[in-house]
């Protein structure tokens, strides 16, 4: 049997890089067809293969690091800094959106009425439930934190309860937008008011879904015992994304909510 | 951008330390206070400022007018340049006809 004379992962050629350049092509392509010829076919095709790339791509990850011991240190320090580069992307994605709120707002223009907001928007109370979501998010940060550590000292009734109740309170923020999305008094096509809100709450509220997904994986694992006590970093990967939401709702809430009142 | 590189340092280091340290703590105890102390910040600030939030605004909804917003045809607003891809087009993802007017006005009343 080959043996390597180095800590890296030299990884076993797979198919789900193909599937997924060929899935991105699908939804976007079908989507410009869906708004222009009323199908919804290719679209659905492409989202189907997505998702099913997105999931056997990363039980082939979590098989190669947790069941077959590849995640060495070495290895494993690349995962970090490619996590860290990933998310500094998305902090760049959602700066372009902050450029377009504060590009509005600050010199709003006459047809708007020369006002922020503008003529005719009534604006969401941001002492009502924006401040309970800025609470719960806060409040999953800190029962994010409690996992990461009963995870590092071993206790594994404990971090499975408290990633249990981060995830809940994932569920609770996404519902609680739900609500204000369809009780708001404004829609996106109201203006620039509306797609510079809906566009950077909405990518923020996506974003709210794929990091509860990414903890309700984690708390599958941690009950099938995949985490060690000094080995868990598919769990702390899930934490910085979740904190990164987390910082991602208080700029929201302090720039479109609070001060674009 | 210099930050930017610290502070992936700091991630990586703090990470890779904290199992380091925790190699060691079985020979001192704070190590296992962390967990304790989220676990008090839990019960004691965040879930409770959660519940203070919620009593907040369950009081807020009483003291609501639940009116409909007047309707001003602004031409500013309610742009429907090109039809949404569903439906009949005119109506947003999240449309409620109660607070929500549509281009000639709410549905179902006549101006």
């Amino acid at each position: 049997m080959a043996h390597q004379a180095h800590a890296y992962h030299m990884v076993d050629p797979s198919p789900w890089p193909l599937t997924g350049a060929v899935a991105a092509l699908l939804v976007t392509s079908g989507t410009a067809i869906w708004f222009h010829f009323n199908s919804t076919i290719l679209m659905t095709l492409g989202t189907m293969l997505l998702l099913l790339t997105m999931y056997q791509w990363w039980r082939d990850i979590i098989r190669e690091g947790t069941f077959q011991g590849h995640h060495t240190p070495p290895v494993q320090k690349g995962l970090r800094y490619g996590m860290i580069l990933f998310i500094t992307s998305e902090v760049f994605f959602f700066l372009g959106f902050f450029w377009a709120f504060y590009h509005s707002s600050l010199a709003p223009t006459p047809d708007l009425g020369g006002c922020w907001p503008p003529a005719g928007i009534t604006t969401l109370d941001p002492f009502e439930v924006p401040l309970l979501n800025t609470a719960v998010l806060l409040a999953s940060g800190v029962t994010v934190t409690w996992a990461h550590h009963s995870i590092m000292e071993g206790d594994r009734k404990p971090a499975i309860q408290s990633l249990a109740l981060t995830i809940l309170l994932g569920f609770y923020f996404t519902f609680l937008q739900g609500l204000e999305y369809f009780e708001a008094p404004f829609t996106i096509a109201d203006g620039v008011y509306g797609s510079t809100f809906f566009v950077a709450t909405g990518f923020h509220g996506l974003h709210v879904i794929i990091g509860s997904t990414f903890l309700a994986v984690c708390l599958l694992r941690q009950i099938q015992y995949h985490f060690t006590s000094e080995h868990h970093f598919g769990f702390e990967a899930a934490a910085w994304y979740w904190h990164f939401v987390d910082v991602v709702w208080l700029f929201l809430y302090i720039s479109i909510y609070w001060w674009g009142s | 951008m210099a930050a930017l590189g610290r502070l992936s340092q700091a991630l990586l280091r703090s990470s890779l330390t904290q199992s380091r340290r925790q190699l060691s703590a079985s020979a001192h105890d704070h190590g296992e206070q962390s967990a304790r102390t989220w676990k008090i910040l839990t019960f004691v600030v965040a879930l409770p400022g959660v519940a203070v939030c919620m009593l907040n605004m369950y009081l807020k909804e009483q003291s609501h007018s639940h009116e409909q917003p007047e309707f001003v045809p602004y031409s500013h607003l309610r742009i429907r340049s090109k039809r949404f891809p569903w439906g009949d087009g005119n109506k947003s993802l999240f449309h409620n006809p109660h607070v929500n007017a549509l281009p000639d006005g709410y549905e179902g009343h006549d101006e």
